[in-house]
């Protein structure tokens, strides 16, 4: 890569609330997976419904454990259904006590962590976008009309049928795809399918439990956005670790970012 | 290659270390304390407003989980049901201005409210049945809860392994929702033993850790501070949200 010149690219606001997205992420998703252990199971529809199950994770017998996904049934031993009770020892369990806070089994303490951490998530999120748009640089993330012709040949070069990028601002047409759909529908989407499975809330705006089709069914889009969101977080590490990860982590630190070349004359 | 090998397993490491990391702050007291913060504002911001959605006779589950403590199986228990809970008394008392008892027959005479509503367990699963019976404000206008009085406490007849009893705790202002009621009947049919007979609490508007069963006695206090480990449940005795409603 030809050294460009040096930008300030991360203002503290985006540095910080990215950084606590990251803490957030990984309080979440373990004790997500914590509060699942307690109903491994997910259903399609607003009741539980043996008949709608999508996915469940089981031990048919001592020391066996099973994954069923539609209806497919995979013995995953060790991993799923029957593993690390996360006091050195093995337990019927759904997820692992290596992957829950608390690794072993405690649904108070894990719903705890969840919801002070979904508020964690919630207000780093609101920072970053009041001060991005207060700043009048949201619109460098965001895909608009504009970009769309450019989404083909960026993925083109990045498939090496292209020797050019399409010229393009800090961000290329595909993360702009990528911070626009996890930053402002799939995120979102998690939140609110969250907060639909609360009864208190399901009183109080009932629309929004029946949108997601009910209880349950939000239950099931609230595990999907994670996946969805931990797809994004392998890509995202994939592209950072690759991409010259010192000037990468340098910038998400300190602010400055070192241009390449053609990037350069374009930004 | 190697630099790519680094990378993958300082990622990997990072990501089993949360699960260790996380457990190691959840036992230190100051920030197991910091994580409970979360509850008052759920409270504030959530509280119990609006209805609980009400279903239809087709929507009904077929088969309604029972995840509760066990049924109670001593002998006074015993014989209620064999009577046909004939000597049942729900007393209530505390901080009201007319103590008294009621009979499951007098609670019968009463004006009765039906639901079909959808159950939540804080595990996670759901389940819709069919609760008819006594609105609790309808209850309280009779004893009339005096000025001091904030909590409403059920006091049950199931007891875990270790011989503590179930109880719970409603605020005044949900104690008073239209939804909550005291439910004697279970899906047309009276409340079955394994249910909560003959009394259970129905709150559909909080998980379903609320909605005790058996009930036998209502303390209305100012706190219930003192009432066994002061955390206002048997569940958030163990660490579970008051505030059930999320």
């Amino acid at each position: 890569m030809q050294m460009g010149r040096m930008i300030y690219r991360y203002a503290v606001a985006t540095r910080i609330s990215h950084w606590f997205w990251v803490i957030a992420f990984a309080a979440l998703v373990s004790s997500g997976l914590q509060i699942f252990n307690a109903a491994p199971f997910l259903d399609a529809s607003d009741k539980s419904s043996p008949a709608h199950r999508v996915l469940s994770i089981q031990s048919p017998q001592d020391g066996v454990g099973t994954t069923t996904l539609f209806g497919h049934t995979f013995t995953t031993t060790g991993w799923l259904g029957y593993t690390d009770d996360g006091m050195g020892g093995r337990t019927e369990r759904a997820f692992p006590g290596w992957i829950t806070i608390p690794s072993y089994q405690d649904l108070a303490d894990g719903r705890r962590w969840h919801f002070f951490f979904a508020w964690i998530a919630i207000a780093a999120w609101l920072t970053w976008v009041i001060s991005s748009a207060i700043k009048g640089n949201l619109r460098e993330m965001i895909l608009c009309p504009s970009d769309i012709p450019k989404l083909w040949p960026m993925q083109a070069y990045y498939l090496k049928l292209r020797r050019e990028p399409p010229p393009h601002g800090i961000y290329n047409p595909l993360q702009k795809a990528a911070y626009t759909l996890v930053g402002f529908v799939i995120a979102p989407l998690v939140v609110l399918t969250g907060i639909a499975l609360s009864p208190g809330i399901d009183a109080v705006a009932q629309p929004l439990t029946w949108f997601f089709g009910g209880r349950q069914f939000a239950r099931l889009w609230h595990f999907a956005g994670m996946l969805l969101l931990i797809g994004f977080f392998i890509v995202h590490t994939f592209q950072v670790a690759t991409q010259g990860l010192f000037n990468q982590m340098r910038s998400m630190i300190t602010g400055w970012y070192r241009t390449s070349e053609n990037e350069a004359t374009e930004a | 290659m190697k630099r790519r090998l680094f990378i993958a397993t300082s990622i990997s490491t990072a990501l089993t270390a949360c699960a260790p990391i996380g457990t190691a702050l959840n036992n230190n007291a100051a920030f197991h304390k910091l994580l409970g913060a979360a509850q008052p504002l759920d409270h504030a911001l959530i509280g119990t407003r609006g209805l609980a959605r009400e279903y239809r006779e087709s929507d009904i589950s077929r088969e309604f989980p029972i995840d509760s403590l066990p049924t109670p199986t001593d002998a006074a228990y015993d014989d209620m049901v064999a009577r046909n809970f004939s000597p049942y008394r729900l007393a209530i008392d505390g901080a009201v201005e007319h103590r008294r008892t009621f009979s499951l027959a007098q609670l019968d005479a009463m004006t009765q409210s039906t639901q079909i509503t959808r159950h939540d367990c804080v595990e996670g699963w759901s389940a819709i049945a069919k609760w008819s019976g006594v609105r609790l404000s309808d209850v309280l206008a009779l004893v009339k809860p005096r000025a001091d009085a904030r909590y409403v406490v059920f006091h049950c007849m199931d007891r875990d392994d270790q011989g503590t009893p179930y109880y719970e705790s409603l605020d005044l202002h949900e104690a008073m929702h239209p939804q909550t009621i005291l439910a004697l009947r279970f899906n047309g049919a009276p409340m079955p033993p394994d249910h909560g007979a003959p009394v259970r609490l129905r709150v559909p508007t909080q998980l379903g850790y609320k909605s005790a069963k058996w009930v036998k006695r209502i303390e209305v206090v100012g706190s219930f501070a003192a009432i066994y480990s002061g955390k206002g449940g048997y569940w958030e005795d163990q660490g579970y949200e008051w505030y059930a409603g999320i």
